[in-house]
């Protein structure tokens, strides 16, 4: 009785053993049993496994590990019988399944366990996202597979240090494989610029990477004008700047950051002109309206920032004009146009002509002055016999001329 | 005179002038329209993708969260249609020991390992058939720039059928717990890595279903006009009810029915069948007759590489119906042993025994059967089905013998006589082979039998069919129309002289 009971925990030891052990079991009688009792390698020994059989019968392995399975044919030896596994099958980090099988008839079954190699021979690297902004908040996630010789990925706790250089910083951090990878979040320092890295596991080094740390996305800004003269020519152009975009950390914005100036005239009309920054200062130009104006003009940064809002006056450049009639009234010029300093203005002025009669439009021209004068000739043979009022408005100005006859 | 010549001529002058470009301009238009046909700019590119499913094993997502950067559903959706794939394509290659397709999903250097494994096969001349049935897979990191995950897939079951010099020599299921690393490449995940560790012989070990106490009194039952085609576009519920009625009358308390497994949508089910199947249960269900469903009727592939197709649709069935009132049991498949010579018996065990495991895990509330063709298959998976079903259309005079002999060998399962009758037909092509007198003799003579040893029994068929197709017995005139009228009422409606004996 005592002995049977012995036997039973033995038996429940032994089966334990076998359960934590991943050990081999017996099924059916065994007609063949193991001789070597070790299930743990190295990735690349050699493994034998060499069986104690007595009967003839021909014996196959088959092994299966983390990629396929195949056959193993066997060998006589003194013992028994053995069986080579195939060097591949020895080469990779994970659990091989193994049964001895005989006429489709498992005989025995159990597992081997390959641990990678202990040096690592190659540290694969991956960094992303490739560009981030500066300000202590966004980071970029820097992921090193350590592999051994034969591109097993190193056990769980493998220590890796990443090492990065940022202006005159260099740091060395260490990290940990799980899952069979190491990973560290490396945040965005306050400046802007370059910062390398690299990883290390015992000897072997990676190759060096970079990450760009662009400036963020920058504060609001003011805006300023310069311009040659305050007289609404229609010609001289007005140039708008801005300051120094820098973002909160003082980073000057990346060149190439669109500006928007957004000018409010005196009618509400709204004009738009734009430019990209240049060590942080966008500058956009505006031609002179041609007549006096009230602008106020106010810059942004889509979605991002604003300016102040500056205003900007100009004044009357031309004072008055003359109109000629001629040939039956049928040939109006206009001019001279003088502006403030009693030149002739530069051509491209733009001047209208309503001709009308009994307070109902006719027709509208529109020219541009050449040589400070605006021509216009109405064709007869549109105009009836009769009278007609006209209404020129050039720079602002309004001339009225009641009753005069075409024909 | 002349003024109107002038403008005649003008006139027509100047109308054959505009006919004339019209004529042109249409022609002109025409050919260029004709030159622009054919082109559809949206399909220029191939962008539309054409996914057919060919590989649908149980594939559960544990979603716990991950490190690193939260996955999106799409991502996951992608990362579950490249992983398949990757499998697929590595179960083709181990198959046909060909390389074509690995470089897919595999990366450069894990490739190496699958071409390595090949080649050894090959100079071996050994093969392996496989599949893997249920996945369990958990991402357990995805990198800040969405280019690498770690994906943990547990409890991988794997079937292989291992051949050597063409002949089989070892099948084995296998359980395993997977991790690998994905990268995204070319818009590709691909395999870099793989481990595999936790490896056991899988667990076949089936949980026993508690049958019904029921006394089955069944009749196998197709309605009149669309035999073997019960969930076409005829489905009429009205007659179903209608016949439902007739049978709850006659005294029997079942019917068997059948659920085609292409007309359901193979893997993916349709919905409107399903509709269909759950409108019957629910008529059966008030009407107080029980229902043995039988799947995969008119399949016969078997392929291992067709397996995960099949189990998703039995899947779906199953899950659907597992808590429906009226299911007496799950049929797996209709007379499977009729495919043993053609298919190979081990296939077809093989395929029976993974579904019946699969059925199991997910309905433990209704027992499982497979209706074998004749007597003497009726040994086949006994031990592991509930009910053990036959059927029977030998001599009459040998039943209760063979019986008996048969209730010596399962002494621990209920036997039910799932198909049984004989046809009325004694007409030109088999002159009087049989008449409904004849027929009528025969259930009274079973009936007997039945009843003395209390046998569970479904008879075939309630009605006689005017047409059967050729799918079920052939073409050839002395086959398909003895098969029209073994019902216990013919194609007029009327009760055949055999309805008396429908039921003791």
């Amino acid at each position: 009785m005592i002995i049977k009971k012995t036997n039973t925990i033995l038996l429940l030891f032994l089966t334990f053993c076998g359960m934590i052990f991943g050990q081999q079991k017996e099924i059916n009688t065994p007609q063949i049993s193991l001789l070597s009792s070790q299930n743990e390698f190295v990735a690349g020994d050699a493994i034998v496994l060499k069986f104690n059989t007595k009967t003839d019968a021909i014996f196959s392995l088959y092994c299966s590990n983390s990629y396929g399975s195949t056959i193993v044919n066997s060998e006589k030896i003194n013992e028994g019988i053995s069986f080579k596994l195939p060097d591949y099958f020895t080469q990779k980090r994970g659990a091989i399944h193994w049964k001895v099988f005989e006429n489709k008839t498992v005989i025995l079954e159990g597992n081997i366990h390959i641990k990678p190699k202990e040096n690592s021979a190659s540290l694969e690297m991956y960094l992303g996202p490739p560009s981030i902004e500066a300000g202590g908040i966004d980071y970029t996630m820097l992921v090193t597979i350590p592999t051994d010789s034969l591109d097993n990925p190193l056990p769980k706790n493998s220590k890796v240090a990443v090492k990065t250089q940022f202006l005159k910083d260099e740091k060395e951090t260490e990290i940990q494989t799980n899952n069979l990878i190491a990973y560290y979040n490396i945040y965005a320092p306050l400046k802007s610029g370059r910062m390398l890295l690299s990883t290390q596991h015992q000897n072997k080094n990676s190759k060096e990477f970079d990450v760009n740390i662009v400036p963020a996305i920058p504060k609001n800004f003011t805006i300023f004008y310069n311009r040659n003269h305050d007289y609404a020519d229609g010609n001289q152009i007005t140039t708008f700047y801005t300051s120094v975009l820098k973002d909160k950390n003082n980073n000057v914005v990346s060149d190439g950051t669109f500006v928007y100036f957004f000018i409010t005239t005196r009618e509400n009309a709204v004009l738009k002109t734009f430019g990209q920054t240049i060590n942080g200062v966008a500058k956009a130009k505006m031609i002179h309206p041609d007549k006096a104006e009230n602008w106020a003009v106010k810059a942004f940064i889509d979605g991002i920032s604003e300016s102040n809002s500056i205003k900007i006056n100009y004044q009357q450049a031309i004072k008055d004009f003359d109109v000629v009639f001629k040939n039956n009234n049928t040939n109006i010029k206009v001019g001279p146009f003088k502006s403030f300093m009693n030149q002739m203005i530069p051509d491209g002025l733009k001047v209208t002509l309503t001709v009308s009669q009994k307070n109902k439009v006719i027709k509208v021209y529109h020219n541009e002055t050449n040589k400070g004068f605006a021509n216009f000739i109405l064709n007869k043979n549109f105009y009836k016999k009769g009278k007609y009022s006209f209404t020129i408005k050039a720079a602002g100005l309004v001339q009225n001329f009641e009753n005069i006859s075409l024909w | 005179m002349v003024k109107i010549n002038k403008i005649l001529i003008r006139t027509i002058l100047i109308c054959s002038y505009i006919l004339l470009s019209a004529i042109l301009v249409f022609l002109i238009s025409g050919v260029l329209s004709y030159l622009n046909t054919g082109a559809d700019r949206s399909k220029l590119l191939h962008t539309q993708v054409k996914k057919e499913n060919i590989y649908t094993p149980e594939f559960i997502w544990k979603k716990d969260g991950n490190e690193g950067r939260a996955i999106s559903q799409q991502v996951l959706n992608e990362v579950e249609n490249n992983y398949l794939d990757a499998w697929y394509l590595k179960q083709l290659a181990y198959r046909e020991n060909s390389k074509t397709g690995i470089d897919d999903f595999y990366t450069k250097n894990a490739r190496k390992n699958l071409y390595a494994i090949i080649d050894h096969n090959l100079k071996n001349k050994t093969y392996v058939i496989a599949t893997s049935l249920s996945h369990h897979p958990d991402i357990l990191f995805y990198s800040e720039d969405g280019q690498l995950i770690i994906l943990e897939d547990k409890d991988v079951v794997e079937y292989k059928k291992v051949f050597q010099n063409q002949k089989l020599v070892l099948e084995t299921t296998e359980q395993s717990d997977y991790k690998h690393i994905l990268l995204l490449e070319d818009g590709f995940w691909r395999i870099r890595h793989t481990v595999r560790k936790n490896i056991k012989t899988y667990n076949k070990e089936i949980q026993k279903t508690q049958t019904d106490s029921l006394l089955i009194k069944g009749i196998n039952y197709y309605p009149q006009k669309t035999p073997w085609d019960m969930f076409g576009d005829d489905f009429d519920e009205n007659i179903i009810a209608k016949d439902f009625d007739i049978i709850k009358k006659a005294g029997l308390n079942s019917v068997r029915i059948f659920v085609p497994y292409e007309d359901f949508g193979k893997a993916v089910l349709k919905e409107d069948k399903l509709e269909k199947l759950k409108t019957l249960l629910d008529i059966a269900d008030e009407k107080k007759l029980k229902v043995v469903v039988t799947l995969f009727d008119f399949y016969g592939n078997y392929d291992v590489l067709d397996w995960t197709l099949t189990y998703k649709h039995a899947r779906g069935i199953v899950s659907k119906f597992k808590d429906h009132n009226a299911v007496l049991a799950w049929d797996l498949k209709n007379e499977p042993n009729l495919d043993f010579e053609s298919r190979g018996k081990k296939n077809v065990f093989a395929w029976l025994e993974n579904l019946l495991i699969l059925i199991k895990t997910i309905d433990t509330n209704h027992p499982v059967t497979v209706g074998w063709s004749d007597i003497e298959s009726a040994t086949i998976l006994s031990d592991k089905l509930d009910y053990v079903s036959f059927h029977y259309y030998e001599d009459l005079e040998d039943f209760e013998t063979e019986y008996q002999k048969l209730k010596t060998k399962i002494t621990n399962k209920p036997l039910i006589l799932q198909e049984f009758g004989l046809s009325s037909y004694g007409g030109f092509w088999r002159p009087f082979a049989s008449s409904e007198e004849s027929q009528a003799l025969y259930h009274k003579t079973i009936q007997k039998v039945l009843n003395k040893h209390k046998i569970h029994f479904m008879s075939w068929t309630l009605y006689d069919f005017e047409e059967v197709p050729t799918s079920v017995v052939g073409k050839l005139p002395w086959r398909t129309n003895p098969q029209k009228k073994f019902g216990f009422i013919d194609s007029n409606g009327k009760k055949k002289a055999a309805f008396e004996f429908i039921c003791e």
